[in-house]
């Protein structure tokens, strides 16, 4: 009798484990093969570990915030987010689809990579300006929202450690031009502030922070 | 021997709100200013950074941005008839040190206050006759009307930011706003804040009982903003530490983000941190100020001549600077003569808990310091006091600062205060509690006063400052009614448990109500009942401003740093105006 509850509980928190592999799997699945025919597999930009390429042409999405990229789909979709790319996908695909996939990536684990390093002085200004701010410019830190080492402050505050310069730069970029916004607004007034030079070097400075010990030792 | 340094033309005694505001505009007029500041140098970057700024214990327990009691603590008593013993440990209220002053750990909650405070007792007589009021309070007329502060009112909240929602616009009532407050010029500078989940519960509550909620006006920005200074703010995003905590993302307004990066790049104004002012200096006649004498950082003494005397160091720093200058004669409660140290009042401050079941999530930790919702229906004179036997009111808000975890414990009455039983409570009740702020008037009355103590030292050698306080009864009598009402609200919340817990006698020192201590050296148009005129002018050195809540003859319903700002704008006007013009007493005595 006494146990009732208890097989009660555990039937229901087995039943949302089930739920959730059962929704990584679909995630997986979109990213490899897409959903339907507006849909196309995320892996061929993304990559199926979610590091997609190394390029900075496309972010890594591995180890992101699931509840930020589901957002992202709906930013993308309603035209806040502007992307030639991305719009059309996002607007294909369904909130469950976009929830699952989003699963999927937030639970990817790939490695850190890049292609192209940045001068140590321009890393030096990058870590300024990510850890302690400009006063001049009225600019906190970055890391006082991005999280310590930038790690993120999820589930609404993406990590940027480890993000692509070349993505980071071009996101600032935009929000310093209008075409992304967000719910909050928090970066566009921050974006404005930078230079072209400051954007460069939080980019790379970004970029830099979690990369695999060989590629340290190069 | 003190250093004599070359003269200036103006000093300020502290650099913390009023000193940054009245420094940065003196000096904007080619006049050479130096701010005395005891306190270190800090600013936004590099000293306030996340996440070491949101230590809980170092500065919400530990009171890290605290004047330091170890060199100057004050002395408390609640009556004339004990002795006063050092606080040893700031626990009632928390004078700021540093450059920015308290305005840099305040909440932000930017008010007005009502236009019948300012002629107070005229009004009082007038709308209930006399002998209405307690015969043991002090209340006068403030020599200044909410007409003739209302563009410096509107210019502090410019200065800020301040998010809000207008309740009427030169006498038109907006929707949406404070249909009580008095006549403003214009909208507030941003909108209102968000309003959070315990916000919109405590509207839906207030509104079924007929009360008019609004947005609370909130110096914690909205949206980004540029200032007439041409500083900009960032949006606050209700991380939660802004009373008691310094913010980190330019969201909140201090006079680091709103003014002093403006002086410190004007030549013409000169900063100096760690330089304690022990007393200002008068001629051979007592009725000119020749300057200050401070200690610096490494303990050696100067005297600064100056041609103008800004004393800018908080209220109660304020009054104790007057008494050790002997500017104005001291108070005496026993037979109400003398005027420094008069009409010192604070705030009475009440709760009610709204205690809910759990499927209700307040997540009290997304906020900020003044984000909420807030009635006006019981504050001040807003309401009929006839038949009630008191006079004055409160504001009822649910403006929760923060939930933080070492001291947001709400538990329901009949808890037990430690062990299992409390922990279970806390864990129980944290994320499903609402606590409602009454934030009420204090009255003045003969007894309540500040002296110098004729024991206690500071670091320096000189007396500490002796607070006598306990609450009136009036106020008690107030904080009775207004607790009930919010008690109401908290039923109409649908809260499960409510628990009102009204202001009691005696006041005690070591539970922590507001940093809002008012008078001491109050303003008026009589001589021997105000320590400066309606300028904030000393009546016995005119060469000497005394700026700040310790000019109020009582403190409203409010938080003071609303009208602390328009007095110092006021006060500025005057100065500028006509002070610099013809040096000399404004007002003749
Ligand atoms: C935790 C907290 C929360 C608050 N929240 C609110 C709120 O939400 N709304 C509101 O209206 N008000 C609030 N206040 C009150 C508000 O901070 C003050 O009203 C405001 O800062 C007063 O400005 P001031 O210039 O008079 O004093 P301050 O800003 O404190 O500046 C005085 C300066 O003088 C310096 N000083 C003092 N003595 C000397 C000396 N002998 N020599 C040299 N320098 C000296 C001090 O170090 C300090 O820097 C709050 C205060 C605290 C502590
Ligand atoms: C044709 C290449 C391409 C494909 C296919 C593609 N993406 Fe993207 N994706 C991009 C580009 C380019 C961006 C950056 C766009 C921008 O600047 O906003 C992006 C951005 C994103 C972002 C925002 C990341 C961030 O950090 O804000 C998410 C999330 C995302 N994609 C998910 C997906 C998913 C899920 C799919 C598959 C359903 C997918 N993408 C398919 C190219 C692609
Ligand atoms: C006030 C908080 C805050 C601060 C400070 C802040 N950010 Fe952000 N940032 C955010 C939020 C919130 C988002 C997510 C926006 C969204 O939902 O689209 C974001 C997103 C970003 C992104 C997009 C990442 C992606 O994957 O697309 C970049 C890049 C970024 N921030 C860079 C910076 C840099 C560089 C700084 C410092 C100069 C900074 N941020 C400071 C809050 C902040």
């Amino acid at each position: 009798m006494k146990l009732g509850p208890w097989i009660g509980a555990a039937v229901a928190m087995f039943g949302l484990a089930a739920q959730a592999q059962d929704n990584l799997k679909r995630g997986a699945d979109i990213a490899a093969n897409g959903a339907g025919d507006n849909v196309p597999a995320c892996s061929g930009c993304h990559a199926q570990n979610g590091i997609a390429g190394g390029s900075g042409a496309f972010p890594r999405l591995a180890g992101q915030s699931a509840w930020y990229m589901a957002r992202q789909f709906a930013d993308y979709a309603s035209g806040a987010r502007n992307s030639a790319l991305m719009g059309p996908i996002a607007k294909a695909l369904s909130a469950a689809d976009g929830a699952a996939v989003a699963a999927y990536y937030a639970s990817a684990k790939g490695p850190f990579v890049f292609n192209n390093r940045a001068d140590a002085t321009l890393i030096e200004r990058g870590r300024q300006l990510a850890r302690v701010g400009d006063q001049a410019k009225q600019l906190a830190a970055c890391n006082n929202c991005h999280g310590p080492g930038g790690i993120g402050g999820f589930p609404a505050i993406p990590f940027l450690a480890g993000q692509y310069a070349d993505y980071i730069a071009l996101q600032l970029q935009m929000w310093k031009s209008g075409s992304r916004k967000d719910g909050a607004d928090s970066m566009a007034d921050i974006a404005k502030r930078l230079s072209d030079q400051d954007m460069a070097a939080v980019a790379a400075y970004y970029q830099q922070l979690r990369e695999a010990p060989t590629q340290a030792a190069k | 021997m003190a250093e004599r340094l070359k003269a200036v033309d103006v000093v300020t005694v502290g650099v913390g709100l009023t000193g940054a505001i009245l420094g940065k505009e003196l000096a904007a007029t080619g006049l050479k200013v130096v701010g005395l500041e005891r306190g270190p140098m800090r600013d936004t970057v590099p000293d306030f950074q996340s996440p070491a700024i949101h230590d809980e214990l170092r500065y919400a327990v530990r009171k890290a941005l605290t004047q330091d009691n170890v060199k100057e603590a004050m002395t408390f008593r609640n009556s004339t008839g004990q002795t006063a013993l050092p606080m040893r440990r700031w626990q009632g209220f928390m004078p700021g040190n540093g450059l920015g002053g308290a305005a840099v750990h305040w909440n932000g909650l930017t008010w007005r206050f009502q236009p019948a405070d300012f002629v107070y007792r005229t009004h009082l007589e007038g709308r209930y006759g006399k002998g209405f009021v307690d015969s043991d309070l002090t209340i006068q007329d403030w020599g200044v009307t909410y007409a003739e502060l209302e563009p410096h009112y509107d210019r502090f909240e410019y200065l800020c930011g301040t998010s809000g929602k207008a309740g009427n616009i030169k006498g038109v009532v907006q929707a949406g706003g404070n249909p009580f407050e008095g006549p403003r010029s214009r909208e507030y500078p941003t909108r209102p804040m968000k309003e959070p989940y315990y916000g919109a519960l405590f509207r839906k509550g207030a509104e079924s009982l007929g009360y008019h909620p609004f947005p609370s006006p909130a110096s914690t920005l909205s949206e980004p903003y540029t200032n007439p200074e041409g500083l900009s703010l960032h949006q606050c995003v209700f991380c939660g530490f802004c009373e008691r905590f310094a913010c980190e993302h330019f969201a909140k307004a201090s006079p680091q983000t709103v003014i002093l990066p403006v002086a410190l790049k004007n030549p013409d104004y000169e900063l100096r941190t760690g330089c304690q002012v022990l007393r200002v200096n008068l001629d051979s006649t007592g009725k000119k100020s020749t300057g200050v004498t401070y200690v610096d950082a490494a303990g050696r003494e100067y005297e600064q001549p100056a041609e103008l005397v800004l004393i800018t160091a908080y209220s109660l720093n304020n009054v104790r600077m007057l008494l050790n200058s002997r500017i104005g004669k001291p108070y005496d409660p026993v037979t109400g003569e003398g005027v420094v140290g008069r009409n010192y009042a604070f705030q009475t401050m009440s709760y009610a808990s709204v205690f809910y079941d759990q499927d209700v999530v307040i997540n009290p930790f997304m906020a900020s310091g003044a984000s909420g919702t807030v009635i006006d229906d019981f504050a001040g004179d807003n309401f009929d006091h006839k038949g009630l036997g008191f006079i004055g009111g409160a504001y009822i808000s649910a403006t929760m600062t923060g939930g933080r975890p070492i001291e947001f414990h709400p538990t329901p009455p009949g808890t037990p205060s430690w062990g299992l039983g409390w922990k279970q409570a806390v864990a129980r009740h944290y994320n499903h509690t609402v606590v409602l702020t009454c934030h009420g008037s204090s009255h003045p009355m003969r007894g309540n006063c500040l002296d110098l103590d004729p024991t206690y030292k500071d670091a320096w050698g000189q007396p500490l400052l002796r607070v006598t306080f306990d609450f009136p009864q009036n106020d008690v009598r107030m904080s009775r009614y207004v607790t009930d009402k919010a008690v109401g609200i908290g039923r109409a919340m649908g809260g499960k448990i409510v628990a009102g817990a009204p202001r009691e006698r005696p006041y005690d020192s070591t539970i922590y109500q507001t940093t809002h201590n008012t008078g001491g050296a109050i303003m008026g148009n009589d001589p021997t009942t105000s320590a400066v005129n309606r300028y904030l002018q000393s009546w016995d050195v005119p060469n000497v401003f005394v700026v700040g809540a310790s000019a109020y003859p009582h403190n409203a319903s409010y938080n003071p740093t609303g009208t602390v700002g328009a007095l110092t704008y006021w006060a500025l006007d005057a100065i500028k105006n006509r002070y610099l013009k013809a040096p000399g007493a404004l007002v003749p005595r």
